[in-house]
């Protein structure tokens, strides 16, 4: 939630520069609601049940069974949260992706207390909204 | 305060044992064991990338509203997060 907190926090500028932002999680609609309503935020929070599009990303991993039965002590039921009887989860991860479909910007972290700044974020999109940035980029890619 | 070290603060004072969250090193132990297997296991690695084509989605939003990522794309670039759930 602090990630979504202070992506929240860039979001007016992610917008003025003509960015989209989502939020997917394998978390059932309610939930997500409910997240999105705590923590004030702005953008779409997305529900990817049975995580097909975390697994189109290659970031699905199930939880091993000492951790299944810790969040269970803690109170968390994941298959009730997400309907996911395996106890899947998708890694941490945040994207740019391109209007021509390619991933510009990717950070997957196993550790979800390490994530990239916010900030970090707004500068690949800056950079790909300036004006001839992106026709340099795409030949470079090409 | 930056992101990263809010992360660090909440992570410390979680790992500290103390209150609020008053967590067992135990079951500290448990979940540093998870985050080394995952590590360990390369799936990180082999996630989608940079330069890579990112997969097109029809996924609910909260309201139960159908969000394309086709139409997103088609406004301007378009920033994703992938988070495990509000607990």
């Amino acid at each position: 939630m602090m990630e979504l907190e202070a992506l929240q926090a860039v979001w007016p500028q992610l917008r003025a520069l003509g960015a989209s932002l989502i939020a997917i999680s394998p978390q059932l609609g309610q939930y997500g609601r409910a997240a999105r309503r705590r923590a004030k935020l702005e953008f779409d929070v997305l529900t990817d049940v049975h995580l097909r599009v975390a697994e189109a990303f290659g970031l699905a991993f199930t939880l091993p069974p000492d951790l299944k039965q810790l969040y269970a002590a803690f109170g968390n039921t994941l298959d009730k949260f997400h309907d996911e009887p395996d106890f899947r989860l998708p890694m941490p991860a945040r994207y740019v992706v391109g209007q021509d479909g390619r991933i510009r910007a990717a950070d997957v972290n196993p550790d979800y207390t390490s994530r990239p700044e916010p900030e970090d974020t707004v500068a690949v999109v800056r950079q790909l909204q300036t004006p001839g940035s992106k026709a340099t980029r795409s030949k470079a890619t090409s | 305060m930056s992101l990263q070290r809010e992360l660090d603060a909440f992570k410390a004072a979680f790992e500290s044992g103390g209150p609020p969250y008053n967590v067992s090193r135990e079951r500290i132990e448990i979940m540093h064991r998870a985050t080394e297997e995952l590590r360990r296991s390369g799936l990180a690695e082999r996630a989608l990338k940079v330069g890579d084509l990112a997969p097109t989605f029809e996924l609910d939003n909260q309201d139960g509203q159908l969000v394309r990522s086709v139409d997103l794309l088609a406004e301007g670039p378009l920033v994703i997060t992938f988070f495990r759930g509000h607990w």
